[in-house]
């Protein structure tokens, strides 16, 4: 009985669905409050993103003319699902453990490209140019960053698996504990190669200046979510918030899971999540424009690719 | 119970009232009001943002409509379409003295002015442009009257 009820509250209330929404949200205030002041603003108060939400729940959901309507209401509720469930599966070292029935590394990077999809799909279901245009260069970005990611994880793997005498292994039980009694990968020279191609992938996948090239407010407005209003939009909000979760969540398991036991360590995964959220996604906003969809392209194809590519060689070789 | 549920609507209203996201059609305007909104009522030293406002790219997501310009005739479609666009409930606001009376464009033969013939207005910020003050005033009462609509 209790075994058949572990998913469903995995997935909706702890750590996925509600608490990661919450999580999520709070991530997302911080981001505003900061990025406002490096900018010499007061800016919104930290429940901003939670008033946004709020709002859109009172709002009216319009569907356009041209548009397929199951197809676009349908695209947002499977996204923000996908990631309440992906955020089931993100570990907190030294407070939660997933349970193997849920999945693994491997199905999470399954999950984290979910969202993308979602975005291409709503975009062209929407049936504006402006979504089609977000459509096409969602997919560019997606196929950029895609393969230096998989090349980071397999990195973090492989030097998991053959530390511990084995090849490679895709547990992120393994990798949290293999660092627990190894030293975190933070602060392993052999792994920094990756740690730089991995801070590069946040922004591309949360969609932030300098990679948010397929919802650019001031060229595509707002690309695939163009025609989207009111509790809809409010999904795809709960989306991406969930995303930030997940992905910061990824980074903390893959490079430094260094955390006391009990509640202590959910506080500490708390702490580095806000702290990798400001460094690697509000600085980097507020610092750089917004590149062009060849630049990004090129920019993912040279560097990160490259990074992950020595670092998979270092792994192998040392 | 029946306070109750007063009490959490009246919660809830509040809260939502305080993420107004504002949209700016320009109604053949000269460009002079659209500076003052887009420049300098957001540049640091008045951040509207502190009010949870955020400029938004598509009419769908807007709560809080701002109007510059006095209609001319060519572009009165094209706004009456997009102002349509816009999901219930919102708040109109008329930014300029065009849109009022038409300012110096009153007489034209081009010129549909006033506004509030064609779209319901519920704020007036006037002035040739009015200053940054002035249109956060205007939509800080923009927000009274949104919240009484949610």
């Amino acid at each position: 009985m209790l075994e058949s009820l572990y998913i469903p509250f995995a997935a909706l209330l702890f750590p996925g669905g509600l608490f990661a929404l919450a999580l999520g949200l709070t991530l997302k205030g911080f981001d505003r409050r900061l990025a406002a002041r490096l900018q010499a603003r007061v800016g919104p108060p930290l429940a901003q993103p939670i008033y946004d939400l709020v709002k859109l729940a009172r709002k009216r959901t319009m569907v356009p003319d041209i548009a397929n309507e199951p197809v676009f209401l349908g695209a947002p509720l499977v996204g923000a699902v996908s990631m309440a469930l992906a955020a089931a599966l993100v570990p907190i070292p030294g407070f939660y453990t997933p349970d193997p029935v849920l999945g693994d590394l491997l199905v999470l990077l399954y999950l984290l490209t979910v969202p993308a999809i979602v975005l291409m799909i709503a975009g062209s279901a929407s049936g504006s140019p402006f979504g089609a245009i977000g459509f096409s260069r969602e997919m560019a970005m997606m196929l950029a960053y895609e393969g230096p990611l998989v090349l980071v994880v397999a990195a973090v793997a492989m030097r998991t698996g053959m530390g511990m005498g084995g090849w490679i292994s895709f547990s992120l039980t393994d990798i949290i504990a293999y660092q627990q009694t190894h030293g975190a990968f933070l602060l392993d020279p052999v792994m920094w190669p990756a740690l730089l191609a991995f801070l590069a992938f946040y922004p591309a996948n949360l969609g932030i200046i300098p990679f948010d090239i397929p919802e650019a407010e001031t060229e595509v407005l707002e690309g695939p979510l163009l025609e989207y209003s009111g509790p809809a939009l409010g999904l795809f909000k709960i989306m991406s918030a969930l995303k930030a979760v997940v992905v910061l969540g990824l980074g903390v398991a893959l490079f430094y899971p260094i955390a006391p036991e009990g509640a202590a360590g959910l506080l500490v995964q708390v702490a580095k999540m806000v702290l990798l959220m400001l460094i690697g996604v509000t600085v980097v906003r507020v610092s750089y424009g917004r590149m062009r969809i060849d630049q990004a392209f090129r920019f993912f194809l040279k560097w990160p690719l490259a990074l992950s590519v020595i670092s998979l060689a270092f792994v192998a070789l040392v | 119970m029946t306070t109750l549920i007063q009490t959490l609507s009246n919660r809830v209203r509040n809260m939502a009232s305080r993420s107004p996201w504002i949209y700016r059609i320009n109604a053949g305007s000269c460009n002079g009001c659209d500076v003052e909104c887009a420049t300098t009522a957001l540049i640091p030293r008045y951040d509207v943002e502190r009010l949870g406002c955020q400029y938004c790219g598509s009419p769908r997501h807007a709560d809080i409509v701002l109007i510059t310009g006095p209609l001319t005739a060519r572009v009165k479609d094209a706004v009456m379409r997009v102002y349509a666009e816009v999901p219930e409930p919102k708040v109109t606001v008329a930014v300029g003295v065009c849109p009022i009376s038409g300012g110096i464009f009153r007489d034209g033969y081009a010129v549909h002015a006033p506004i509030d013939q064609h779209l319901p207005v519920d704020v007036n910020v006037p002035g040739c442009p009015p200053r940054p003050q002035a249109i956060i005033e205007g939509i800080a009462q923009a927000i009274a009257i949104w919240r009484e609509r949610l």
